[in-house]
C-alpha cells in the first residue's frame, strides 16, 4: 500500500487538529485516545491503512469481538463509542497502541497512531461457527480467563422461549453439569467463552437447547429455539490435567465416573460424554505410574472407553463408538462388552462382515452370551438381503454392459486394425504407441 | 520419404469435410508426422502446418503430434535449427488446434514426465498450455485448477535447493520453474480480479478457489522447505520472489487476510468423511504456518495487514502455527517456527502477557515443544536459539504467568539442565520481588513455598542419580543459598524459614546420604579399575556404543578412570556448596537465638 505525500501531510494536519479538539474517551481520562467525529474536520483523504482495516477487509475485521483484547486498547475503547455508520478519527498514544516495542516493520517504538474508522456493521458473535450459539455481550467481563469444563460457576440466568420467560434464577453449578439444574448444554458451552462479570444474551439453536426431548417442566416443545440472558458472577476453575498429580487424577476419575453413569441412566448422553471424556483426558497420556496405579488407571480408562462407546451408540455417532471400542480393546483385547458394542456399531454402519466377526469373538469369550448369538443371525440375514439387492442391481448392470460392449466392439474393429498396421510399420522405434 | 507419406495423407484429407475424418486418418497422420520429426524434417512439417489449406486438418489432428514433438525437442541441442523449428511447430499447434484435445495432450505430457526432466518439460509447455486454457470455452476453472495441481504434483518430489550454492546452481531448474508457473497463473488471476471489480457478489467462485488451492500448495511446497532469508550476493532470491508473487496473488483475489485468520475460526471444509477433513486440515496447517512466517517474519504483504491487532492477539493467532512448525524435525521448518515465535514475542513489552493466556492449550504446549528442541535437536544453533526464545517467552508474562509456566516446565521437562535453568529463573524473580518496591505475591510467601516444594527436593530421594541431576541440584542449592543470605529469619519474606524443616527432610538430608553413597561407589570403582589394570589387559567389553551406525571405539581404562574422577569432582563441588548452605543456616539460626536470649 502506498501513502503518498499529500495524504500524509493532510493526515498530519488532521492529527494536529485532533490533538487540539479531540474528546478524551479513555476511562482513565489521560488523553490516551482522542476522538473526533468526521463532520468536525475538513479533509476528505483518509490514510489508506485504516481505511483498509475497516472497509477493505470486512472479512478480516468483522469478527473481532470488542473487549477481548484482540485489537489494540485504543480500538477497544474507541470503537465501543461508535454507532453503526459513524465515521470518526482516533488519535492514540503509544500506551494505547503498540507501546515501546512497536510492531515491526511498520510501527516504530513509541509511535502515536492516527486512525480514521468507519463502523460498517456489527453483530452477535457466533461462538462455535455453526450458528448454534449466538452471543451479544451487554456488559463486558473483567480479565481474560474463562471457566473451563469442570469449573464451578455462579450465574444469574433468565431463559426465554417465544417471548415468554420460563426460567429465572441464581444458580451455582459445575460447567458440564448444568443439566442437573435444568440448564441446557449450550449454556455450559457458552460459559467456557465468558469472563468474570460478563453479562450477555445467548441465542441457542435446538441442538444446544433442550433438543428433541424438549422440556415439559417448562412447557418447552421439541426443537425450540431459546434465548438466555446470563450474568457470570464468579467462577473457580477446575485444575488442568498437567496441574494434577496421579493420585488426584485417580481420585477424581472415580467421582467423575459416578457422575457420568448417573447422566447415562437419565439418558443425558451428551453430558455423560463430558464426564467420561475427563477420565480419558486425565489418564490416557499419564506415564510413570506405579504398578498399582497403572492397574487402577487402566481399569478407569477401560470403563470410560466402554461407556463412551455406549453413549456414542445412543447418540448415533457410530464411527466414534467404534473408535472408543478399539481403544478399550487395546487395553483388554478380549473384553466382552467392547467386542459386543463394536459389533453393534458396525452393524449399524452396515459393515455386516466385521460386525459378525466381533459377535463371534464375543461368543469365543463367553459362549453363554445369547444376545451375541441372535446378533450373528441378524448379521447373516442382513448380509443376505444386502447381497440380493446387489445382485439385482448388478444383474441389470451386467446385461447393459454386455450390450454396450458388443456395440463398441463392432465399431472399434476398424480402428484397431489400423493401429496394428501402424505399429508394425514403425517397428520398435516408438514404444509409446503400443 | 516420410514427407511424401505426410503429403499423401494431407492431400487425401484436404478434400474431406471435417466431419468425415476417420479414425484411420488420425492414425496415419500421426504416424507420418512423427516420422517426419524423427527423420529430421521439422522445417517441412512446419510448412505443412502453416499452410492455410491445411487449417482444418491441423485443427482436428494436430494435437497428436505433441508427444513426438516434445521428445524431439529434448533430443536436439539448444542451438540446433531443427529445435527452433520444433518450437515453432509447438507454437503453431497451440494457436491452431482444438483447445479441448490439445489441453489433454499437453497435460498428458506433463503427467508422463519425471525425474530431472520435470522442470524442463513444464517450462516448455507452460506457454502453449496457457494459450490453450485462455481459449477454452467450457470448464475453464476446472482445467486451470487441474493444470496447476498437476504441475505442482510433478514438482513436489524434487529436492528444494537450500544453500546459497544450491540456489545459484539450481541444478534441476526448480527455482526458475516455480517463477514461470506464477507467470502462467497471472492472466487467470487478472480474470478473477476483473470479475470481482465488476460485481461485489462474484458469481463464479470456481476459478478463485482453484487459485487459492494453488497458492496453498505452493506455500507448503516449495516455500515451507525453502530457505527464505535474504542471501548476500544473490540479487533476486528466486524463492523470495516466488513468495512475493504468491502473496500478491492472494492479496489480489482478496483472500490474504481471511487466510491469516482462518485457522482461528476452525473452519473446516465440508468433507463428509472425517478422514479427508483431517488430511485437509493437516495440509492447510502447514501452508498457513508458512503464510504467517512470510508475513510476520519476512514481512511479505505486511503492508496489507491492518495494524490494529494487539500483539498478544497476534501471538495467540500464531501459536497454532508455531506449534505445527516446532513439531517438525527438518531444519528449514524448525528455524521458521523459531523465527516466527521470536518475531511475535519481540512485538510485546516485557511482563505484558497476561497469565490467562496459559489457558490456551498452545501456550502450554509450545514451551514444552521448545524444550524438546533445545534438548533433542541435533542442530546446535537451533538449540541455542530455542533457549533464548524460552527466556524471551518467560520475560513477556506477568508474574502469575511466569509462576505457572515455571511449575509446568518443572513438571514436564524431564531434563536436569532445563530444570536447572528454570530454577535460576525462579531465583531471578525472587530477587526482583525482594529488591523492588513493588509487591509481588507470586514470588514471596505461600505461593513461593509451594513452588519451592517442587524445586528443593531430590526427585527419587537418596537414590537419585546425582551425576545426571547435577545441574538441577547445583541450581537448587544456589537458590537456597541465595534465600538464606538475602532473607533474614526475622523478616522471612520468602517464607523459607518456615519451611526449613521440610527442606531438610526432602532435600538436604537425602542429598547427604546420596553424596556419601555415590562417592563410596565411585571410589570403589576407581580402586577396582586400578587393580584390574594391573591384572588383565584383555578387552572384555560388556557392551558397545554406536553413533549413527559407526561403532565408537571402546573406552580405554585410562579414559574410564578420567570419567570416574570427574564424577567425583562434581560430587565434591555439590558437597562444598551444601556445606556452605548448612553453615549459613546454622549461623543465622544461632544469631536469632542469641538475640532472643
Amino acid at each position: 500500500m502506498t501513502t503518498d505525500e499529500g495524504t500524509k501531510s493532510e493526515g498530519e494536519v488532521q492529527a494536529a487538529a485532533l490533538a487540539e479538539r479531540g474528546e478524551d474517551i479513555t476511562p482513565a481520562r489521560d488523553r490516551g485516545v482522542l476522538k473526533v467525529r468526521r463532520m468536525g474536520l475538513p479533509g476528505r483523504v483518509l490514510p489508506c491503512l485504516l481505511h483498509f482495516g475497516v472497509r477493505g477487509h470486512v472479512g478480516g475485521l468483522h469478527p473481532q469481538p470488542l473487549g477481548s483484547r484482540q485489537v489494540i486498547k485504543a480500538w477497544d475503547i474507541g470503537v465501543a463509542t461508535m454507532k453503526k455508520g459513524e465515521i470518526c478519527y482516533l488519535l492514540c498514544k503509544p500506551e494505547y497502541a503498540y507501546g515501546s516495542a512497536g510492531s515491526a516493520p511498520k510501527i516504530p517504538s513509541n509511535a502515536t497512531l492516527f486512525f480514521e474508522v468507519e463502523l460498517l456493521d456489527f453483530k452477535g458473535e457466533d461462538l462455535f461457527e455453526d450458528g448454534g450459539i449466538i452471543r451479544r455481550i451487554k456488559r463486558k467481563g473483567e480479565g481474560y480467563s474463562n471457566p473451563n469444563e469442570g469449573a464451578t460457576v455462579e450465574i444469574h440466568l433468565e431463559g426465554f422461549c417465544g417471548g415468554t420467560r420460563f426460567d429465572c434464577k441464581d444458580v451455582k453449578f459445575v460447567v458440564g453439569e448444568g443439566e442437573d439444574h435444568d440448564i441446557p448444554i449450550g449454556i455450559d458451552k457458552a460459559l467456557e467463552k465468558m469472563q468474570r462479570g460478563e453479562h450477555c444474551i445467548l441465542y441457542l439453536g435446538p441442538r444446544y437447547g433442550f433438543g428433541e426431548a424438549g422440556k415439559p417442566k417448562y412447557g418447552i416443545q421439541a426443537n425450540a429455539e431459546l434465548v438466555y440472558e446470563v450474568t457470570l458472577k464468579s467462577f473457580e476453575k477446575a485444575k488442568e490435567s498437567w496441574e494434577m498429580d496421579t493420585k488426584e487424577k485417580l481420585e477424581q476419575a472415580a467421582v467423575v465416573k459416578e457422575k457420568g453413569t448417573m447422566y447415562f441412566k437419565e439418558g443425558k448422553y451428551l453430558q455423560a460424554v463430558i464426564q467420561y471424556g475427563k477420565i480419558v483426558s486425565w489418564l490416557e497420556m499419564e506415564y510413570g505410574l506405579s504398578e498399582k496405579e497403572s492397574k487402577a488407571s487402566d481399569s478407569f480408562l477401560l470403563a470410560a472407553f466402554l461407556n463412551l462407546a455406549m453413549c456414542y451408540l445412543k447418540l448415533r455417532e457410530y464411527a466414534k463408538a467404534v473408535e472408543c471400542c478399539d481403544k478399550a480393546l487395546g487395553l483388554d483385547q478380549d473384553n466382552e462388552k467392547g467386542l459386543y458394542r463394536r459389533g453393534e456399531a458396525r452393524l449399524l454402519m452396515n459393515e455386516f462382515e466385521l460386525a459378525k466377526c466381533d459377535f463371534q469373538k464375543v461368543l469365543e469369550v463367553n459362549p453363554q452370551n445369547k444376545a451375541a448369538k441372535s446378533q450373528i443371525s441378524v448379521c447373516q440375514k442382513k448380509t443376505k438381503e444386502h447381497n440380493e439387492r446387489d445382485r439385482r442391481i448388478y444383474a441389470n448392470m451386467f446385461t447393459k454392459f454386455a450390450e454396450r460392449d458388443a456395440k463398441e466392439a463392432a465399431s472399434k474393429i476398424g480402428v484397431e486394425k489400423a493401429v496394428e498396421k501402424a505399429a508394425c510399420e514403425k517397428g520398435p522405434k516408438t514404444p509409446g504407441a503400443e | 520419404m516420410a514427407v511424401d507419406e505426410l503429403q499423401a495423407i494431407i492431400q487425401r484429407c484436404q478434400i474431406l469435410e471435417e466431419a468425415d475424418f476417420k479414425g484411420e486418418d488420425f492414425n496415419l497422420f500421426q504416424v507420418a508426422g512423427q516420422k517426419c520429426l524423427e527423420d529430421g524434417y521439422a522445417s517441412q512439417l512446419l510448412e505443412v502446418i502453416q499452410n492455410e489449406k491445411n487449417k482444418v486438418i491441423i485443427k482436428n489432428m494436430g494435437w497428436n503430434l505433441i508427444s513426438p514433438l516434445v521428445r524431439c525437442i529434448f533430443m536436439y541441442k539448444q542451438e540446433d535449427d531443427k529445435r527452433e523449428h520444433c518450437l515453432k511447430i509447438l507454437d503453431q499447434l497451440a494457436q491452431l488446434c482444438n483447445p479441448k484435445e490439445l489441453f489433454l495432450g499437453l497435460l498428458e505430457q506433463i503427467e508422463q514426465t519425471s525425474g530431472e526432466q520435470v522442470c524442463q518439460t513444464v517450462m516448455l509447455l507452460l506457454q502453449p498450455l496457457q494459450t490453450v486454457l485462455l481459449k477454452l470455452q467450457n470448464k475453464k476453472a476446472y482445467s486451470v485448477g487441474l493444470s496447476l495441481a498437476m504441475i505442482m504434483n510433478q514438482l513436489t518430489p524434487l529436492p528444494v535447493p537450500y544453500t546459497k550454492q544450491q540456489i545459484q546452481e539450481d541444478k534441476l531448474g526448480l527455482c526458475q520453474c516455480c517463477n514461470a508457473v506464477v507467470g502462467f497463473a497471472k492472466p487467470f488471476v487478472n480474470e478473477v480480479v476483473k470479475s470481482m471489480e465488476k460485481s461485489s457478489e462474484y458469481s463464479d467462485m470456481e476459478l478463485k478457489e482453484e487459485l487459492v488451492k494453488f497458492c496453498m500448495k505452493s506455500l507448503k511446497y516449495p516455500l515451507l522447505t525453502a530457505q527464505l532469508e535474504q542471501l548476500e550476493g544473490i540479487e533476486e532470491h528466486p524463492f523470495r520472489h516466488f513468495a512475493t508473487e504468491i502473496i500478491d496473488i492472494l492479496w489480489d483475489i482478496k483472500e490474504l487476510i481471511p487466510l491469516v485468520f482462518l485457522h482461528h475460526k476452525g473452519k473446516s471444509p465440508h468433507w463428509e468423511n472425517q478422514e479427508f477433513a483431517d488430511i485437509e486440515r493437516k495440509n492447510s496447517a502447514d501452508s498457513l504456518a508458512c503464510l504467517s512466517y512470510l508475513m510476520f517474519v519476512q514481512h511479505f504483504g505486511i503492508d496489507c495487514f491492518p495494524m490494529v491487532f494487539s500483539p498478544s492477539y497476534l501471538l495467540q493467532c500464531n501459536m497454532t502455527h508455531i506449534e505445527v512448525l516446532l513439531k517438525r524435525t527438518e531444519e528449514s521448518m524448525l528455524s521458521k517456527g523459531l523465527d516466527l515465535f521470536e518475531s511475535c514475542l519481540l512485538r510485546m513489552e516485557d511482563n505484558s502477557l497476561l497469565h490467562q493466556y496459559l489457558e490456551f492449550r498452545d501456550f502450554i504446549n509450545v514451551p514444552q515443544d521448545l524444550v524438546k528442541v533445545m534438548t533433542l535437536c541435533p542442530i546446535e544453533h537451533l538449540r541455542k536459539k530455542s533457549l533464548n526464545i524460552l527466556q524471551l517467552f518467560i520475560d513477556k508474562f506477568d508474574a502469575e504467568g511466569k509462576y505457572t509456566l515455571f511449575r509446568c516446565l518443572l513438571k514436564t521437562s524431564n531434563h536436569a539442565g532445563v530444570e536447572g535453568y528454570i530454577i535460576k529463573n525462579i531465583k531471578d524473580q525472587i530477587h526482583l520481588s525482594l529488591t523492588k518496591a513493588c509487591d509481588n505475591i507470586w514470588f514471596t510467601g505461600h505461593h513461593l513455598i509451594s513452588l519451592l516444594d517442587l524445586v528443593l527436593l531430590l526427585p527419587e530421594g537418596a537414590e537419585t542419580d546425582l551425576l545426571q541431576n547435577s545441574d538441577r541440584i547445583m541450581a537448587s542449592l544456589n537458590l537456597l543459598r541465595y534465600l538464606v543470605i538475602k532473607d533474614c529469619e526475622s523478616d522471612n519474606q520468602t517464607g523459607v524459614w518456615t519451611t526449613l524443616a521440610k527442606i531438610e527432610q526432602n532435600f538436604l538430608k537425602p542429598l547427604h546420604v546420596g553424596l556419601n553413597m555415590s562417592k563410596a561407589h565411585y571410589e570403589a570403582e576407581i580402586k577396582n579399575k586400578k587393580e584390574n589394570r594391573r591384572e588383565t589387559q584383555s578387552p572384555n567389553t560388556v557392551c558397545s556404543v554406536s553413533v549413527s551406525g559407526e561403532k565408537m571405539p571402546a573406552m580405554t581404562t585410562e579414559m574410564q578412570l578420567q570419567v570416574l574422577h570427574s564424577a567425583l569432582f562434581t560430587f565434591d563441588l555439590i558437597e562444598s556448596v551444601l556445606a556452605r548452605v548448612e553453615e549459613l543456616i546454622e549461623v543465622k539460626i544461632k544469631a536469632v537465638m542469641d538475640e532472643n536470649s
